[in-house]
C-alpha cells in the first residue's frame, strides 16, 4: 500500500460560505499542499447548522481522506443534547487550529454597566433582561445558560438564528445583551455603542485588554469556541498522527500567518493528544451542565 | 462638499489599469455564471472569493464586487431567453420576459431588463455613497414583528400577482412553506418531516428544487412540443426591434418605484434581491395602465422586476458596511472577502478606511457604466438564443441543470431533489399552478418562522406584539387591504387568456389613465384616491 496520502485530501467545512469557519477554511486548504504532499480540496456542505456536513463525514470512509472542521457546538454540544444522527465520540480529534472566548456585552444605554450591576439586574428584574441568542445550544447560548446557572439568574434569550442578526438586533434596541466572538463584537466595543462585560477565558482577549474576565469577576466562566479537525473514529491512529503533524507544520508557515492575521484571527494549535484530552474534558463539562439544568 | 471630495480620491485610487480590468473581468464572469442556470450569484461570489485574499484590496474587491453585479443582472437573461430563471432574483423576469420573447420580441425584453438594471443601480448606488448611514440607521430599528409582517405582506403579494387564481397563488405559497419545515427545526433541534433521513436534515436544498422547477420543467414541457414548432415562433424584422425612446420614457416612472423599493428592501438586514423583485412587480402590475398585460408579456413587468432586484445590491452593502451586517446572502459572503482584506465592516469602517471605501463607491459606478456597454453589445448575439433549434438548447440546458444542482452542495441527492421538483413543476405548469410562489415561500418562510417565534418570546406568547409596533400594524393592514382585492379580483375577473374586453377592469384603468394624465404634483394625492376606489369598487 501507497504512504498516506496518496491522494488528494477533502476538508468539509460544514457551515455557509462567508462566516469565520469557511474564511479559515480557505486560508488552510490554499496553504496544505506542501505539507502533506497532496492538495486539500475544501468543500462546503452546509446544513442544519453544521449536522449534515457532520453526518457526511462520520459516513465517510475512515480513511483519513475526509477532514471535517468543526467546533464545540456540532462536536460537543449538540450531538449530547439533541437527536442527532452522530454522537460525541463517533469522531477522532487531529488538531486544534485556534480558539475564540465569547464576550459579553450589553448595550450602552442599558441599566448596567459590568458583570456586577447586571446580575443585580437580572435578580431584581427576573425574566426581563432580554439578550440576543446565535442558536439554540449554540456557543453564544451556551455562555449564557452558563451565566444564568452560575450566577442564579432567569433572562430571555431570542434566538435569531446567527452572529448577524443577532448583533443587529442588539444594535437595533430589541435586545439589551449578547455574547459574541472577539471578532463580532469587537468594532462595536470600540465605537462605543456596546459595552464589554467580561470575556470567558483566562486572560482578557488581546484586541480587546480593557475587557475582564469572568472569573477575575468571581463569576468562573471559561468557554473557548475552538476550530479544529476531527475525523471518522475509526482513523487509524497512524494516520491521525501524520495529519496532526502536517497541521503543526502548517500554522508555522509564513504565507498562512499572514494570511490568517488579515482575517484577523490568531493561531492557538494543538496536536491531536492534546485536543483529544480537551474534547474530553470539554464534553464531560458540557454533560455535567446540561445534566444540572434537567 | 465632503462625499464629493471622498469620490473622486476614490475613482483616483481605482484609476488604474488593475483595479479596472479587474472589475470588468469579474463582471464578464458574473454574467456568465448569473446566466447558467443553478450556478447562483451567491456561489459565484463564495467560489472566487478566497482567489482575492492575495490581491490587494484594491484590486480583489472591485472583482468581487463586479461579479456581484454581473451575476444579478445576468440571471435576467436565460429567464428571457429560455424562461428560466438564473438565479432566484430573476424568477419574476421570467414572467413577462419569456413572455415577450415567445411573442418574437426577445431583443425588447433584453434591453428592457438591462436599462432598468443599470438605472436602478445608478440611483441605488448614489443612494449608498450619499445617505448611507442615516437609512441604516433607520433599517436597524425594524424589530421582529416589523420583520413578521414584512414577510407575510411580501408572500402576500407573490401569491396574489404570480398567477390568475389568487387561491392556486396561495396553495402554491402553501406548499412553498411546508417543504421548507423539513430539516431541524431551528430552535428546539426536532427532526421535521425528514423521515430519518440524513440528507434532509438539512431540509431540501433551495437552488437545485429551483433548478428543477424551472429549468427541467420547462424542458419536459418543450419534449412534448419536440418538433412542432420552434422556440420563437415568430423570426425576423420584428425580433430586431429593441427598446426605443417612447417606451423607455413610458417605463420611467415604473423604473424609479421600483428602485425605490429594491434600495429600502435591499437596506433593511436580512431582505434580499428575490423578494424585492416580488414586490416591485407587485406594485408596477398594480399601478400599471395596462395590469392585464402583466405575465403575458409587459414590458413595464420586466422593468419593474428587473429595477426591484438591480437595486437591491447596492443597497444591500448599506447595513453590511455600516454594521457589519448583510442585507442578503451574498454580501454575506462579501463580508468575508472584505474582513480577509483588513476591512472590518462595522461603525468604524468609514473613520479608518475611508479611501478605500470610496474606491469602492467609484468602482460600483464605473461598473454600471460597463455593464451598459457590454450589455447592449453582448443583446445582440444573447437574443439568438431563442432561435437555437430546440433539439441542441435543451439536451445543453439539461447537463448544465445537473451541474448546477449538483454543484450547490456537492451532494448527489439534490440531483433526486432537482427531478423530483422538475416532475413536480411539469404538474404544476399543466394545472396553471404558479412555481414562483412555492420557491419564493421556501425562501421566505424560514424567516417568517424566526420572527414570528423571536416576537412571541419577546412578548411571552402574545400575539398583540404584532399590532402593538405602529410599523407592523401598518403593514398588517396593508396585507389585509391586498388580501381583499386579490379575493375580489379573482371573483370578478375570470381568469381571461385572451385579450381583455372593455370590462369592468379595463375602464377603471381608463379612468387611471386620465388622473395619470393630470398627475403632475400629487402623486400623494393620486395615490389614496386609487387605494380607496380599490377597496370599495362594488363590482
Amino acid at each position: 500500500m501507497a504512504e498516506f496520502p496518496d491522494k488528494p485530501i477533502t476538508f468539509v467545512t460544514p457551515y455557509p460560505p462567508g462566516g469565520s469557519h469557511s474564511l479559515h477554511a480557505g486560508v488552510i486548504t490554499t496553504v496544505a499542499e506542501p505539507y502533506f504532499g497532496q492538495p486539500m480540496i475544501s468543500v462546503i456542505r452546509k446544513g442544519g447548522g453544521g449536522v449534515v456536513g457532520a453526518a457526511g463525514v462520520m459516513k465517510a470512509p475512515a480513511d483519513g481522506y475526509t477532514l471535517l472542521f468543526g467546533d464545540p457546538t456540532i462536536n460537543s454540544l449538540r450531538p449530547q443534547v439533541e437527536d442527532l444522527p452522530y454522537g460525541t465520540d463517533d469522531f477522532k480529534a487531529v488538531a486544534r487550529i485556534n480558539y475564540s472566548p465569547a464576550v459579553f456585552v450589553a448595550r450602552a444605554d442599558a441599566p448596567f454597566k459590568d458583570l456586577k450591576s447586571m446580575i443585580a439586574y437580572a435578580k431584581s428584574n427576573p425574566g426581563k433582561l432580554v439578550h440576543s441568542n446565535d442558536n439554540k445550544n449554540g456557543f453564544t447560548y451556551t455562555v449564557f445558560e452558563m451565566l444564568k446557572f452560575k450566577t442564579g439568574t432567569d433572562m430571555k434569550g431570542i434566538i435569531y438564528g446567527g452572529g448577524g442578526p443577532a448583533i443587529a438586533k442588539i444594535l437595533g434596541g430589541e435586545t439589551v445583551a449578547y455574547a459574541g466572538a472577539p471578532s463580532v463584537v469587537g468594532e462595536h466595543i470600540k465605537s462605543g455603542k456596546l459595552v464589554g462585560i467580561c470575556t470567558t477565558d483566562f486572560e482578557p482577549w488581546p484586541s480587546l485588554p480593557d475587557v475582564p474576565t469572568c472569573k477575575s469577576l468571581g463569576t468562573d466562566i471559561i468557554f473557548h469556541f475552538w476550530r479544529g479537525v476531527v475525523v471518522p473514529k475509526a482513523t487509524p491512529e497512524p494516520v491521525v498522527a501524520k495529519l496532526s503533524a502536517g497541521f503543526e507544520k502548517l500554522v508555522q508557515d509564513k504565507g498562512f500567518l499572514r494570511l490568517i492575521g488579515k482575517i484577523n484571527s490568531r493561531v492557538d494549535f494543538l496536536g491531536h493528544k492534546k485536543f483529544d484530552a480537551l474534547l474530553k474534558k470539554e464534553q464531560a463539562d458540557l454533560k455535567a451542565l446540561y445534566d444540572s439544568l434537567k | 462638499m465632503d462625499v464629493l471630495d471622498n469620490l473622486a480620491q476614490g475613482f483616483e485610487l481605482i484609476s488604474t489599469w488593475q483595479s479596472l480590468t479587474a472589475a470588468l473581468a469579474g463582471l464578464a464572469a458574473g454574467i456568465v455564471i448569473g446566466a447558467l442556470p443553478g450556478l447562483t450569484a451567491t456561489m459565484a461570489v463564495a467560489v472566487l472569493a478566497p482567489f482575492t485574499f492575495f490581491m490587494e484590496s484594491v484590486i480583489g474587491i472591485p472583482f468581487l464586487l463586479g461579479i456581484y453585479k454581473g451575476a444579478i443582472y445576468g440571471g435576467s437573461i436565460p429567464a428571457i431567453t429560455i424562461n428560466t430563471p438564473g438565479t432566484a432574483a430573476a424568477a419574476a423576469t421570467a414572467l413577462d420576459g419569456s413572455a415577450l420573447a415567445r411573442q418574437g420580441r426577445g431583443r425588447l425584453a433584453l434591453e428592457t431588463s438591462l436599462v432598468a438594471s443599470v438605472i436602478a443601480d445608478l440611483i441605488a448606488t448614489f443612494v449608498l455613497i450619499f445617505v448611507a448611514a442615516p437609512l441604516a440607521a433607520v433599517a436597524i430599528k425594524f424589530g421582529s414583528p416589523d420583520f413578521t409582517m414584512l414577510y407575510l405582506f411580501a408572500l402576500t403579494m407573490i401569491a396574489g400577482v404570480s398567477g390568475n387564481s389568487f387561491a392556486k397563488g396561495a396553495m402554491s405559497v402553501g406548499l412553498g412553506m411546508l417543504m421548507a419545515c423539513v430539516g431541524l427545526d431551528p430552535v428546539s433541534g426536532y427532526q421535521r418531516l425528514t423521515f430519518g433521513s440524513i440528507d434532509l436534515l438539512g431540509g431540501i436544498a433551495l437552488v437545485p428544487l429551483l433548478i428543477g422547477m424551472f429549468a427541467l420543467s420547462e424542458i419536459l414541457i418543450q419534449a412534448e412540443k419536440h418538433g412542432r414548432r420552434k422556440l420563437a415562433e415568430i423570426d425576423g424584422a420584428d425580433q430586431g426591434r429593441g427598446l426605443d425612446l417612447r417606451t423607455f420614457r413610458r417605463l420611467v416612472p415604473t423604473i424609479l418605484r421600483s428602485t425605490g423599493i429594491g434600495t429600502f428592501l435591499g437596506a433593511l438586514p436580512g431582505l434580499g434581491a428575490e423578494i424585492s423583485c416580488w414586490i416591485s412587480y407587485g406594485v408596477a402590475s398594480k399601478r400599471s395602465k395596462e395590469p392585464e398585460k402583466f405575465g403575458k408579456g409587459s414590458v413595464e413587468g420586466v422593468a419593474a422586476a428587473e429595477a426591484g432586484n438591480n437595486a437591491v445590491c447596492p443597497a444591500a452593502l448599506i447595513p453590511m458596511m455600516v454594521f457589519g451586517i448583510p442585507g442578503d446572502t451574498i454580501t454575506a459572503v462579501l463580508l468575508g472577502a472584505f474582513m480577509a482584506q483588513g476591512l472590518l465592516p462595522g461603525p468604524l469602517l468609514f473613520q479608518q478606511h475611508g479611501p478605500i471605501l470610496y474606491g469602492f463607491f467609484a468602482i460600483l459606478l464605473v461598473t454600471n457604466v460597463m455593464l451598459l456597454v457590454f450589455g447592449l453589445g453582448a443583446i445582440r448575439y444573447l437574443r439568438h438564443i431563442t432561435r437555437i433549434p430546440p433539439g441542441l438548447l435543451y439536451p445543453s440546458v439539461t447537463v448544465l441543470c445537473f451541474a448546477g444542482a449538483f454543484a450547490v452542495n456537492n451532494a448527489t441527492f439534490d440531483w433526486i431533489v432537482m427531478v423530483a421538483g422538475g416532475v413536480a413543476g411539469y404538474l404544476m405548469r399543466k394545472t396553471n399552478v404558479p412555481i414562483p410562489p412555492l420557491v419564493i415561500a421556501m425562501l421566505l418562510a424560514p424567516g417568517l418562522e424566526n420572527n414570528i417565534r423571536q416576537s412571541l418570546t419577546l412578548s411571552d406568547g402574545s400575539y398583540a406584539v404584532f399590532v402593538e409596533s405602529p410599523l407592523a400594524a401598518a403593514i398588517l393592514i396593508l396585507t389585509l387591504t391586498v388580501t381583499v382585492f386579490f379575493t375580489w379580483r379573482s371573483f370578478h375577473l375570470t381568469p381571461t387568456p385572451q385579450p381583455p374586453n372593455p370590462s369592468e377592469e379595463a375602464r377603471d384603468n381608463e379612468k387611471d389613465l386620465d388622473t395619470q394624465a393630470t398627475r403632475h404634483g400629487h402623486r400623494r394625492c393620486r395615490h389614496g384616491r386609487r387605494r380607496r376606489s380599490d377597496g370599495r369598487v362594488p363590482g
